[in-house]
């Protein structure tokens, strides 16, 4: 998988990737920044085109929602039929951009059995990049003076170009036409 | 209350209209054989899935209000309602910048019948500075769709709700600070008419009273800006009808003919103020007070609080000028609430004898007719206003204002109220001081014609410039005087100057 | 050593040659918006801010200078339809948008890359909030009735007139055009998360928002700044408007 990334942005950086199709000018991926993931791979925010996935913003010490966030992805899998699972991506990018570092996502990860290569937890030392990656997802944050974050709970659904399809505020259980509208990403793609 | 449940700045509030579109595409409309599955457990007042083809709702422009709606099914109805920031006039030569549903205060009139489903695109135009939203006091929902429709410069929401409960219902805006948007005229009415429909009646009217706060005083010329403390204070400047003096009297009067049934439908937008409605001269057959279902019975005045409405239905039997009024009543005549219904028709003397003895009640608004003073001012502003439109005018101002101690002959009373008739006093007067009588007022001891008067005239300082003017030329002009004319020009220097020390003489 | 300082102040005077920044102290703020969503005061450290909004002459040379923020070029999740629409073409004003006014109809995308392109960012909502406070004399004035009804009188006014130019009076710190003029994007715009129902009070849904769940605004009779709050909650990043400018700011 971190093979094909690489391929992926050798491609993208060659301007070789999709046939030379062009990004559509809806696309979140218009914007890139470069992440680092759980494992501490480097990657940037436009390599996931060609992949549906589900993205939302989280932080590891959140006790409040964030785990909530977590299960309604999982949940969300679960409702897919099984064939289509393996092809759906799952995003975790954290406001954090001070406690969360690679070591504390890759911990995070395998305590809350998020198995590669499905799920991605990602970071940036650049602040102002979260903050750019939250306005184009439509979602907001601000940090606490404690150091929490205070941030809206949401998941998005992007298709492989990087359109936002559609999106759900239900946290907790499924959102049936949230999963519906899965399905129908999943198969067109 | 159940509209003050929190609801957060989430997904349909924030989100623009075009992400919710793309969220909508990917998300297959129910099928509707599934909804019907669902409609098995019907809340009270869903009459089950919208038929027919979506209606596209007319709005109603104040004071008037959509046609009855006739139809024996619930419908999907769409409706578009554009928010237009505006400058208007409030009052002669006053103007106030107006926040507004559809471009007048209050806003259109939205007409459905219970059990439609109501899909509401509210539109905030371009050029508008506020972001705006809505709150229908008709929707069963948190908010009543405020936070769907939360909407920035240049974007259009959309919600959907079904209307459950028949009755006329307030909308309004609810963005911080409410009550500034509110205040500056957001708000109107929508009815939710029941299955069976309304009764028949001949006319259908819409007056909304709402209450004003503007940093200059009443009538006070110019534009006037918004008064926070005034407002925070609940001190208004103005109380109105249909958000602008005279917006119901004159030209602008409701009307209707004797015999004829009438059916007010009634809202109070505040934002602070509560309403004592009343019709001077009428009796209402029914109240279905608070806009509810139920119906009292001959009733003189009815309370309509901010944030509500109610209907009233009467029939007209004598023909005549008949004066709505927030019967508190220093705002009918101080601050600007009246209306007027005009019915025209054969008298009736059985039932009223035609004495007119409300002309001294209503004050210098509410003459009879008032057709010559809107000649004057439309040649006025026109730069084309003859001597003699001014006497007109003025003769009809007199009666208003001034007959009521002068008397209609100009005699006044003697010894009480000096006469303006044959008056050496007037004779003698500078044109300058002669403005400042009415402008200012006059107290203390003169003689006219040989006697002594000692008494005090108010201030008219509700009467306008080129009022003023109209009216004395028509009392030069009149009862063996000696003549002349007074331009508004001249009214208006004088106005600019402090009061003369020492009234009298 | 001397040598670096000068050509440090060297660089920093042709950075200022382009734009006048002003220093603005650190301090500790009573915002509408509580630190901590109840109470707690916002710590703002010193930086220095623009004195005037960006003119449309300065956002013409930032785009002839980088093409891809030209209208036409830019893709519509960055800005929308409205972009730059008063503009004659995407390389030159025309008459619909002289060069001393400020520029508007940009998106917080397009504003956020112009202050870089300068060597600076969009102001937090705390640093232009602290700054707007002030008046000609006061670093806070914003209980004075005087201060509150200057704010207010230019949301009282339609759109219906043209924008003034930039260039108003200056406040105690010497920026100028705070209020009166334009809205002005932030740079966390998107952490106003006031509920876009006003009306709800400290009830908020703590499942919607995590942490603190919404904020409760303070201050409810300061309707000046409240609007503020208001207007730029209701924004998306790529949305422009017709009043919407922006100003930029430096940390030290």
């Amino acid at each position: 998988m971190k093979r094909w990334l690489a391929l992926v942005l050798l491609l993208v950086m060659t301007g070789g990737a999709f046939g030379g199709s062009p990004l559509p000018g809806d696309s979140v991926y218009q914007f890139n920044t470069g992440l680092t993931d759980q494992n501490g791979h480097v990657w940037h925010w436009a390599d996931r085109r060609g992949h549906v996935q589900i993205v939302s913003m989280f932080y590891t010490s959140c006790t409040m929602v964030c785990p909530m966030i977590v299960d309604t992805m999982k949940l969300t899998t679960l409702a897919l039929d099984a064939k289509d699972r393996s092809r759906l991506d799952l995003l975790l990018v954290s406001f954090d951009t001070t406690r969360d570092t690679t070591a504390v996502l890759r911990n995070y990860a395998s305590l809350r059995k998020l198995p590669e290569p499905q799920w991605t937890l990602a970071r940036t030392d650049h602040a102002g990049d979260i903050r750019q990656i939250a306005a184009l997802l439509g979602l907001q944050y601000r940090q606490l003076p404690d150091g929490d974050f205070n941030h809206s709970s949401e998941l998005v659904l992007l298709d492989a170009d990087g359109r936002i399809v559609a999106r759900t505020t239900v946290i907790g259980r499924v959102d049936p036409e949230f999963v519906q509208a899965v399905d129908k990403t999943l198969a067109v793609h | 209350m159940s509209r003050l449940i929190p609801i957060m700045l989430l997904a349909a509030g924030l989100l623009p209209a075009n992400l919710l579109a793309a969220g909508a595409k990917g998300v297959p409309a129910p099928a509707t054989g599934k909804a019907g599955a669902v409609s098995t457990a019907l809340v009270p007042g869903d009459l089950g899935v919208p038929q027919g083809e979506p209606i596209h709702a007319v709005l109603g422009i104040p004071p008037n209000v959509p046609p009855p709606i006739n139809r024996n099914y619930p419908a999907k109805v769409i409706v578009e309602l554009e928010v237009v920031e505006k400058e208007m006039p409030i009052s002669e030569g006053v103007t106030y910048t107006y926040w507004t549903f559809g471009g007048t205060v209050p806003g259109s009139f939205i007409r459905v019948r219970q059990g439609d489903t109501v899909e509401f695109h509210l539109k905030n135009a371009p050029d508008n500075k506020m972001p705006h939203n809505i709150d229908l006091h008709g929707v069963t929902g948190p908010g009543g769709g405020a936070a769907s429709s939360f909407t920035a410069p240049g974007h259009e929401s959309q919600f959907t709700f079904k209307a459950l409960n028949a009755g006329l219902y307030v909308y309004h805006c609810a963005t911080a600070p409410v009550g500034m948007h509110v205040a500056n005229g957001m708000y109107g009415l929508i009815l939710i008419e029941p299955q069976e429909g309304l009764p028949k009646v001949d006319h259908e009217y819409y007056v909304m009273q709402g209450d004003f706060y503007t940093t200059g005083k009443y009538r006070e010329k110019g534009h006037q800006p918004f008064d926070m403390d005034a407002a925070i204070a609940e001190h208004p400047t103005y109380v109105l009808f249909n958000g602008r003096e005279g917006s119901l009297t004159g030209d602008h009067a409701l009307s209707a003919k004797v015999g004829e049934t009438v059916r007010l439908f009634v809202g109070n937008g505040g934002p602070n103020l509560v309403s004592s409605f009343h019709v001077i001269g009428e009796i209402f057959d029914k109240v279905y007070y608070e806009g509810g279902t139920h119906a009292q019975e001959n009733v003189q005045t009815t309370l309509i609080p901010a944030g509500g409405a109610m209907m009233a239905e009467f029939r007209v039997d004598v023909p005549g000028t008949y004066v709505l009024v927030d019967h508190s009543i220093f705002r009918a005549f101080n601050k600007g609430a009246l209306g007027m219904l005009k019915v025209d028709g054969p008298e009736n003397k059985a039932i009223y004898s035609g004495k007119e003895v409300d002309s001294v009640y209503l004050g210098d608004r509410a003459g009879d007719n008032l057709h010559a003073v809107a000649v004057a001012a439309k040649a006025n502003a026109s730069g084309t206003l003859s001597k003699d439109e001014q006497i007109k005018a003025g003769q009809q101002l007199f009666e208003g204002t001034c007959s009521v101690c002068h008397q209609s002959n100009g005699e006044g009373m003697s010894g009480v109220f000096p006469p303006l008739a044959k008056s050496d006093y007037l004779a003698k007067l500078s044109k300058d001081r002669l403005i400042s009588i009415p402008l200012h007022g006059l107290t203390g001891t003169v003689t006219v014609n040989g006697k002594d008067y000692n008494s005090v005239m108010p201030p008219m300082s509700q009467l306008t410039d080129d009022e003023v003017a109209n009216i004395l030329t028509y009392v030069l002009n009149s009862w063996s005087n000696a003549g002349g004319q007074v331009s508004k020009e001249e009214v208006g220097k004088v106005r600019a100057q402090p009061a003369a020390a020492g009234d009298g003489h | 050593m001397r040598g670096l300082i000068f050509l440090a102040s060297m660089l920093w005077s042709l950075v200022a040659a382009a734009a006048d920044y002003v220093p603005l102290p650190g301090g500790v703020f009573n915002s509408v918006l509580p630190a901590d969503g109840q109470a707690a005061p916002a710590r703002i450290a010193s930086f220095a801010m623009r004195t005037e909004p960006v003119t449309n002459e300065q956002f013409l040379s930032f785009v002839l200078a980088h093409p891809a923020w030209r209208k036409g070029e830019v893709p519509p999740v960055l800005a929308d339809g409205g972009y730059l629409s008063h503009w004659e073409s995407a390389v030159s004003l025309g008459e619909r948008a002289l060069p001393e006014q400020p520029v508007t109809r940009v998106s917080w995308f397009a504003a956020r890359a112009f202050c870089e392109s300068e060597g600076a960012r969009l102001p937090s909502w705390y640093e232009w909030e602290y700054a707007a406070a002030a008046d000609a004399h006061r670093t806070d004035a914003r209980t004075d009735p005087a201060w509150r009804e200057r704010v207010l009188a230019w949301y009282g006014r339609t759109s219906a007139t043209s924008l003034g130019a930039v260039g108003g009076d200056a406040n105690v710190y010497g920026v100028r055009d705070l209020h009166g003029l334009v809205w002005e994007w932030v740079d966390d715009f998107n952490a106003l998360m006031v509920s876009a129902d006003s009306r709800d009070q400290n009830d908020a849904d703590k499942a919607k928002f995590c942490g603190a769940g919404a904020l409760a605004m303070q201050q409810k009779e300061n309707y000046a700044t409240l609007m503020r709050v208001a207007m730029l909650s209701a924004l998306k990043a790529s949305d422009t408007t017709r009043n919407l400018g922006f100003r930029c700011v430096r940390s030290p």
